[in-house]
């Protein structure tokens, strides 16, 4: 489905992505960890072609995408969620999810109908609004909901667009205990046959919902490998849990 | 997004009822300086279709007007074609300017695509100010008006001219509507409020933009075919960025991003200037005030503060605001 070859990338001296290798199946939930810098963001940010990388491949059911732009790679069903939002500002709930809708579904150019009306794209509003608990602020402007629903908008965006592949980028990020048990509930309810890749800083929350873990650091793979065993090994309580009490206060 | 409301449909049939009582009342100067308010209402409807929904402001709608209007003089006066294929030469010609300076600016953003469209608009300036086919600095003269007579209208009228300049103004305002509750438009408007997150949706965001101001070329193509037809003669100067600059001063007085406000604004311009140049010749200083005035009170210009008082006066009906306090679902 999705699959990354010896993918790297530098900021001058700084190895941000080293040789980085993933395969990831259609329907798999695909956590991804690691601390703050390891480079996780900009793996997504590679993926989808907002970086080019130095060298590596990245390929979308088996086909290169490496050198695609990255509305072409969305339109292949790609879609990611920001870790710092990044909505449309001054519009409403319904004109941002419609926005995305209507771009997946042909009817961003049409040039008599609006689009904003249409069924289809109403239809996948609504549905999408249910899922991320936003159907009561429809109507409202995204400037003056509050935090945690923004946040939620943010994965209802890539959500509207119908993904087969979604990245998600810390997506419970500051949302509280209530908010990310109800997150929980939401990546339960989404079709299995989605494949998903999330950064999760809420453990119980990633080894929760992981088929499988892959942990960053450095730029660099460390472990790849079924939550279990990411729980238990020493390497992995070692790099990442090691800095995990400093931060955890910042994401709790 | 943009919304027909009742309060825009309101002023558009206020402003169209007004300029057509005024055609039947006023005199000759009257007429002249209706039809001048409807043509620039024309370039300034295409200027915020741009600015003011795509956030692409432009330096060139003066340059992409001028060469409507020589498209228009060139079709007709020299390859003799009649007025309406003229025109139409107009609007394609435009049309065709405007799509290759956005598909060349697009990906340039603020201060850069201003620049952009600055640098092609002098440069069709030079070209005509210089080129001898078209008569240099002198501009050419002999153009004929459409014959409408066929169809009853003597647009050698100057009341007949300025009725009909007034309804292809009318029929640009609707055009532009129509195109702004489209897909299309909403895409735009999209593009305007945050143009990465479109492309990340999926968007060919340089191809809509280039598609967009394409479009406001060739309304503004239009409008200088009918300039073309009003004064019988084209010069380089209609090209020049003054007149630019002067179209997007139109905008923002008016009211940036509301439609309306654009032919607001035309209308409010082309008045002071003659009514203040009656009195001073420093009228230049008058709308500089009146400009000044309008960003430091909020920036929404005419139309954009009307909208806003109606809007405060609507949410100050009983219904408290919504959004507050809504509980994260949990
Ligand atoms: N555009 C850039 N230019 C230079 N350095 C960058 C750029 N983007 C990221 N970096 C650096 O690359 C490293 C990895 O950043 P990245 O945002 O990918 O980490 P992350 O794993 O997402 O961290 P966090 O958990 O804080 O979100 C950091 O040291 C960061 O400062
Ligand atoms: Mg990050």
């Amino acid at each position: 489905m999705l699959e990354v070859r010896d993918l790297s990338k530098s900021f001058g001296a700084l190895a941000v992505t080293q040789r980085v290798s993933l395969r990831v199946a259609p329907g798999e939930r695909r956590v991804l960890l690691g601390p703050n810098g390891a480079g996780k963001t900009t793996l997504f940010n590679l993926l989808v072609g907002e970086l080019a990388p130095d060298s590596g491949l990245i390929l979308v059911d088996g086909r290169d995408v490496t050198a695609l732009s990255v509305d072409a790679r969305a339109r292949l069903g790609l879609a990611r969620s920001y870790q710092k939002n990044n909505l449309f500002a001054g519009l409403t709930v319904h004109e941002n999810l419609a926005l995305s809708a209507a771009c997946a579904q042909g009817k961003a150019t049409a040039l008599l109908a609006d689009s904003h009306r249409d069924r289809g794209v109403v239809a996948t509003v609504e549905e999408v609004a249910e899922r991320v608990g936003l159907s009561e602020l429809l109507d409202a402007s995204v400037d003056t909901i509050p935090y945690g629903a923004r946040r939620r908008l943010e994965v209802g965006l890539a959500l509207a667009s119908k993904p087969r592949i979604l990245l998600m980028d810390e997506p419970t990020s500051g949302i509280g205990p209530g908010g990310i048990n109800a997150f929980h509930a939401f990546l339960h309810g989404l079709p299995a046959e989605l494949t998903i890749l999330i950064v999760e800083h809420d453990m119980d929350l990633a080894f929760g919902i992981a088929d499988r873990v892959t942990v960053l650091n450095h730029g660099e793979v460390v472990f790849d490998g079924p939550p279990q065993e990411a729980r238990d090994s020493a390497l992995i309580r070692e790099i990442y849990l090691g800095s995990w009490g400093a931060e955890g206060g910042g994401h709790a | 997004m943009f919304h027909q409301t009742p309060l825009k449909t309101g002023a558009v049939l206020l402003l169209a009822t007004a300029a057509v009582v005024y055609a039947f009342t006023t005199g000759f100067f009257g007429l002249e300086l209706l039809t001048e308010v409807a043509i620039l209402a024309i370039v300034a409807i295409a200027l915020d279709l741009v600015a003011g929904y795509g956030g692409m402001v432009s330096l060139c709608h003066g340059a992409l007007y001028g060469v409507g209007a020589y498209a228009f003089a060139s079709a007709t006066v020299l390859l003799g074609w009649g007025g309406g294929a003229g025109m139409a030469m107009a609007v394609a010609g435009g049309g065709a300017f405007a799509w290759l300076i956005g598909a060349v600016s697009a990906r340039t953003h603020g201060i850069f695509f201003i620049m952009a469209t600055l640098a092609f608009g002098q440069m069709a300036y030079a070209y005509f100010f210089d080129s001898p086919l078209f008569g240099g600095s002198d501009g050419m003269p002999g153009i004929a008006r459409l014959d409408l007579s066929g169809a009853g209208l003597d647009l050698n009228d100057s009341r007949g001219y300025a009725l009909f300049c007034t309804v292809l103004a009318l029929l640009a305002y609707a055009l532009a509507a129509t195109l702004l509750r489209s897909g299309f438009g909403r895409t735009l408007v999209g593009i305007r409020a945050n143009e990465p997150r479109m492309r990340a949706l999926g968007l060919p965001v340089w191809r809509h933009k280039a598609a967009a101001f394409g479009t406001s070329g060739a309304l503004a193509g239009l409008a200088g075919a009918l300039a073309a037809q009003h004064t019988m003669y084209v010069s380089p100067g209609l090209l020049h960025w003054t007149v630019s600059g002067e179209l997007l001063i139109m905008v923002i007085l008016g009211g940036l991003g509301t439609l309306v406000g654009a032919v607001l604004g035309a209308g409010v311009l082309v008045f002071v200037k003659h009514e203040v140049a009656r009195f001073t010749d420093h009228w230049h200083m008058v709308v500089g005030l009146v400009l000044i005035a309008t960003v430091l009170s909020g920036g929404r210009g005419i139309f954009g503060q009307i909208e806003f008082l109606w809007g405060r006066r609507g949410a100050r009906r009983p219904e408290p605001a919504a959004t507050e306090g809504s509980p994260d679902h949990a």
